[in-house]
């Protein structure tokens, strides 16, 4: 037999019970619990229970949610990510009061609760001895039990005394239960286990119920937006392709006309740049990457893939290149010439003008004259 | 257990004060002008119906729902609803403000298109007629509910608590359009272009918070006379625990309508604000929210505080003087002369006060100290938390 946890002795009335509660009280065996059909006025004062201390956890940890929501809102607008909506300053405590307040409750009920469940209620005190006990039928119905209570060193001859001389009608000796502790391994898994079940099942269901009940689709709104991609066909337009042309005579803004006549057409085209070192050093990294493989690092017509593969690229140091105006050698670029490919689609605007510029700086450099030396 | 009060010193002081302020009263109309005195005269009708209201509306509630706990208490409420019967006067001469204060009843009125569009409601005769309609509808249900209780005293007729709790729905009717036509009349109205929906919702809020304190200013100063000691702590702590929700409900309204104005940013609405919150508005505005929500709030949110005799009698001593504020912070700021406190002020309120005052402590002898025959009193008397 387990030590005894608890004495219970059974009054048939509620004013015997509370008659009886000063008598056991007064002699300090151990805990006074009392077990009633329903609740009984003054019974709180009658145990001198103190004030449940839940009323401050909700307190404290309301506040402290009212913090974290001004604290996260705060960071996230005003700090992390400012972002001017509404035409209100990225810091206005208006707008974080409603998110405050929701999780202010959240903060306090959930302390409500589970404080309730975990800290004052003992869970997971699963089952109360008094449940097992053979008066509990009695107690649900028409008797009310007073119980001497002790987690160690219960004097039970002693309780069983000073109850019957209070007037308890019946007496009976409860064990103490078998006290798991409270973080098992099984706890754990099992609990584990559960969520796990729980996540299958959920998922199983969910999957299923999407596919089978169309009215249930999956948050995917994001995906389905009624705009075009790119190249996408359409049924909307009249040629049938989603992309549209520019409309004709037009030109975007910040971009220059193409070289789209001939070369002699592009041959009066300025060269729309400055000489700045900016300009210079933007046009060697691009004729470097782009033209010096086959036109060579000076331009001379002998890049790396001469030797390789015998290609024969236009020596741009000869004189008839040296006399082309800028618009020709731009339109070269665009459009291409012989073997080489137009880099319209590798160079931008101003890239293919910084490449004519530093094409000039290169021919000007191999044909110098005495007074460039000066 | 009756108490006479005429001839005691203190009522004779009372009436001292209100000479003093009636005197004040009505040089004031003279030497500050009738602007001034008519935004002093609707502030104290305001505050005095919306006590008187909220004190029937706490009646008709207690029937609605056939509460039993405060059958005890409910002789308090009936008792500073009959302020009633001095409003009418005063509101009948409140009308006098119409044509110097409202803007969509002078004449000046036809010639703003939105404002002529409302002539026919904003101007004066539909204007009196409303109000004059407001008042005989609660004069209506003061004979209903607070005349029958008296009466079941001496008759302890049970039919007056099937007749209450048949009159009591019809009554949250009259009184959801007698508060909204209230505030937006008398509130509303100084500033006819602007407009918000739950204006009389707040002013049920503040109104309804003032007869909460005014209940439980008269049950301690009963109890401290030693009558109507059968009201235990059980009793106070709801009190106490419905002037702590509604602190919080106020505030909720009140705030509800500030963010939304707030965040639309609408000129025709945000003005409205602007005006209160520059200058040293800002400072009034800012009080009003510590004094009519803070201070409360925190002073009552222990279960302690809200049985606490003492504590409950200070916080409704605070919530009477925020609700006066608030109808200060509503009413005055369109006078456009920024925040006006002085002698005429001091003397408005001295005279109401007192008067008030006067009227209660004679209402404080009406019938018995609770409602005797009300069958439903014992179970009230044996009320546990």
């Amino acid at each position: 037999m387990n030590k005894a946890f608890a004495v219970l002795g059974l009054f048939d009335t509620a004013d015997a019970l509370m008659q009886a509660i000063p008598k056991v009280k007064a002699q300090k065996l151990g805990r006074l619990e009392t077990y009633t059909p329903y609740p009984i006025h003054g019974m709180d004062e009658a145990l001198e229970l103190r004030q449940s201390p839940l009323g401050g956890m909700v307190l404290v940890m309301g506040v402290i949610g009212a913090l974290t929501a001004l604290g996260f809102q705060y960071w996230i607008s005003a700090v992390d990510y400012p972002i001017v909506t509404g035409g209100k300053a990225p810091w206005s405590w208006e707008a974080f009061i409603p998110i405050m307040f929701e999780v202010t409750v959240l903060f306090a009920t959930f302390t409500a609760g589970l404080g309730m469940l975990l800290l004052l209620n003992k869970l997971p005190f699963f089952g109360h001895p008094v449940l097992g006990s053979k008066a509990i039928k009695a107690i649900t119905r028409d008797r009310f039990a007073l119980a001497v209570e002790a987690d160690l060193d219960l004097d039970a001859p002693a309780a069983r005394a000073a109850l019957q001389a209070a007037g308890a009608v019946e007496i009976e000796v409860l064990e103490a239960p078998e006290q798991a502790p409270f973080l098992t391994s099984d706890f754990i898994l099992r609990t584990l286990g559960g969520i796990f079940a729980a996540c299958l099942v959920s998922g199983f269901v969910m999957f299923w119920a999407i596919k089978l009940f169309p009215v249930l689709p999956p948050m995917s709104h994001m995906q389905d937006q009624p705009r075009l991609s790119s190249q996408q066909a359409s049924r909307f337009f009249k040629d049938g392709r989603g992309m549209r042309m520019p409309v004709l005579g037009t030109v975007a803004r910040g971009y220059l006309p193409n070289a789209t006549g001939t070369q002699e057409e592009a041959a009066s085209m300025p060269n729309p740049l400055p000489r700045t070192p900016d300009v210079f050093a933007e046009g060697k990294a691009a004729f470097t990457n782009r033209c010096s493989v086959c036109h060579g690092a000076i331009g001379n017509g002998i890049g790396s893939l001469t030797a390789a593969y015998g290609a024969k690229a236009a020596n741009l140091q000869a004189q008839q290149f040296r006399d082309y105006p800028d618009g020709k050698i731009y339109w070269v670029i665009v459009n291409g010439k012989n073997a080489m490919p137009g880099h319209a689609a590798d160079l931008d605007e101003t890239q293919r003008w910084a490449v004519v510029h530093y094409v000039r700086a290169l021919q000007r450099a191999q044909n110098a004259k005495d007074e460039d030396l000066r | 257990m009756k108490a006479t009060t005429s001839g005691t010193p203190a009522s004779s002081l009372l009436i001292g004060i209100a000479t003093l302020g009636f005197i004040g009263v009505t040089a004031s109309y003279f030497v500050s002008g009738p602007e001034r005195f008519w935004a002093n005269w609707i502030l104290w009708f305001l505050f005095l119906f919306t006590l008187a209201l909220g004190c029937l509306f706490l009646v008709a509630i207690e029937h609605l729902v056939s509460a039993r706990w405060s059958v005890p208490i409910r002789r308090l409420p009936e008792r500073l609803s009959t302020l009633l019967l001095p409003v009418v006067p005063i509101g009948l001469i409140a009308l006098g403000a119409v044509p110097v204060l409202y803007p969509g009843a002078k004449p000046e009125a036809l010639h703003n298109k939105l404002l002529a569009g409302k002539a026919l409601w904003l101007g004066l005769p539909f204007f009196s007629a409303r109000t004059v309609i407001c008042l005989v509808l609660c004069l209506l249900a003061l004979a209903v509910l607070v005349k029958g209780s008296l009466r079941q005293d001496q008759s302890k007729d049970p039919q007056f608590n099937v007749r209450a709790r048949k009159f009591a729905p019809l009554f949250m009717a009259i009184f959801a359009v007698v508060i909204t036509v209230l505030a937006f009349d008398w509130i509303s109205g100084l500033t006819p272009e602007w407009y918000s929906d739950i204006f009389g919702v707040y002013l049920f809020a503040g109104g309804f918070l003032a007869a909460l304190a005014a209940t439980v200013l008269a049950l301690g100063h009963l109890q401290s006379q030693g009558r109507l000691s059968a009201v235990r702590r059980d009793h106070r702590f709801n009190l106490g625990a419905f002037l702590f929700a509604f602190t919080v409900f106020w505030s909720y309204i009140g705030f509800a309508q500030y963010m939304l104005m707030w965040y639309a940013n609408l000129p025709d609405e945000v003005v409205w604000y602007q005006v209160r919150l520059q200058g040293g508005w800002h400072g009034v505005t800012l009080a009003l929210a510590i004094l009519h929500f803070v201070v409360p709030f925190f002073a009552l949110v222990t279960r302690d505080a809200k049985g606490d005799p003492r504590r409950l009698q200070w916080v409704a001593i605070l919530m009477l003087g925020a609700h006066a504020l608030d109808l200060y912070w509503l009413v005055f700021p369109v006078l456009g002369k920024g925040v006006l406190f002085s002698w005429p002020e001091v003397s408005f309120g001295i005279f109401f006060i007192a008067g008030a005052l006067l009227w209660v402590r004679r209402s404080l002898t009406w019938g018995e100290d609770m409602p005797v025959g009300d069958p439903f009193l014992p179970k009230g008397l044996e009320f546990h938390l």
